[in-house]
């Protein structure tokens, strides 16, 4: 697993596509959980956990899953969590997941990455076992 | 050279940028305001960077928009804050770019570095809440964004400042690697 986090707009998805020029990428916006388990890359992730949410479908293991289930992908999610607590409910249920669920996936990822302005930082990286 | 300062409201990145241009040396210092003055927060904040400038050398220039127009002093260390406000001022004003503000943006940095000795422009950090904005708030996301990114790619140095303390994402490689 590989993690692109970082604002909105920051071009995130342009580092990651120039990180891996051979990925097919998902749409979170669009994309479906069966696509996610096969797929090699998905860019707004967030999207994919808001949607998962507004349908009562998300489910409960999920970062759990994706590690276990298609560790080779790279996931690409933007930062929601440092503003002002919001005042829906559901806003803040859902911004509470996204931090939730990347840092679990950060935790489970070889390389993680943030991207500022369009520049990159490694924030943590695995040693390659070969 | 230009340096590019990034942060969130409040890093302390204006007091870094400052002593940027201090550590230049002396030299003819001028600084940049693009922050229209609205009501009484507005003429507080200026007032409190008016206050952090203070005895520091600096001549002001105010200009909410049309960057390209300003002249600088030849060799001179010019600190440009905010490009938030510029790119709000381009985008809102009706003297303002409008679509075209990132051409006439960027054509007013290289206008600014062909003149200046130094150009630290500060900007600043806007795009990791979730409130779902709409409409002109996220096109102004979009376009800061997008200036953000064509500067950083220009700029020798990029700077993120967080609670005063400097990170280096960009630095000019020494040899011109």
């Amino acid at each position: 697993m590989e993690l692109i986090v970082g604002g909105a707009y920051q071009g995130k998805l342009s580092y990651a596509k120039a990180l891996h020029p051979e990925v097919t990428w998902l749409d979170g916006k669009v994309c479906t959980w069966e696509e996610l388990l096969l797929g090699a890359g998905v860019y707004d992730f967030q999207a994919f956990i808001r949607r998962e949410m507004q349908e009562g479908t998300l489910p409960e293991d999920l970062a759990k899953r994706l590690l276990l289930e298609n560790p080779k992908l790279v996931v690409v999610s933007c930062e929601v969590g440092c503003g002002v607590v919001p005042v829906d409910a559901f806003d803040r249920e859902y911004r509470e997941k996204v931090g939730r669920i990347c840092t679990e996936l950060a935790a489970g990822s070889r390389r993680v990455h943030r991207v500022i302005c369009g520049i990159g930082t490694v924030l943590k990286e695995e040693p390659c076992c070969g | 050279m230009l340096t590019m300062i990034t942060g969130g409201s409040g890093s302390g990145k204006s007091a870094y940028a400052e002593d940027r241009i201090l550590a230049y040396g002396e030299g003819n210092r001028v600084y940049i305001a693009t922050m229209e003055p609205f009501g009484e927060e507005g003429a507080k904040r200026i007032q409190r960077h008016r206050k952090l400038r203070a005895g520091k050398g600096f001549s002001t220039v105010e200009r909410y928009t049309d960057l390209a127009g300003l002249a600088v002093p030849a060799g001179s260390y010019v600190l440009l804050e905010c490009m938030s406000n510029l790119v709000a001022n381009e985008m809102f004003r009706p003297d303002g770019a409008g679509e075209g503000l990132l051409e006439e943006i960027l054509l007013g940095v290289e206008k600014l570095c062909a003149q200046a000795a130094q150009v630290c422009i500060v900007t600043n950090d806007i795009f990791s809440e979730c409130l779902g904005y709409e409409g002109e708030t996220v096109r102004y996301q979009e376009s800061l964004g997008a200036v953000n990114q064509t500067l950083a790619r220009r700029a020798d140095e990029v700077v993120e400042v967080v609670y005063g303390i400097p990170v280096i994402l960009k630095e000019r490689r020494e040899g011109g690697g």
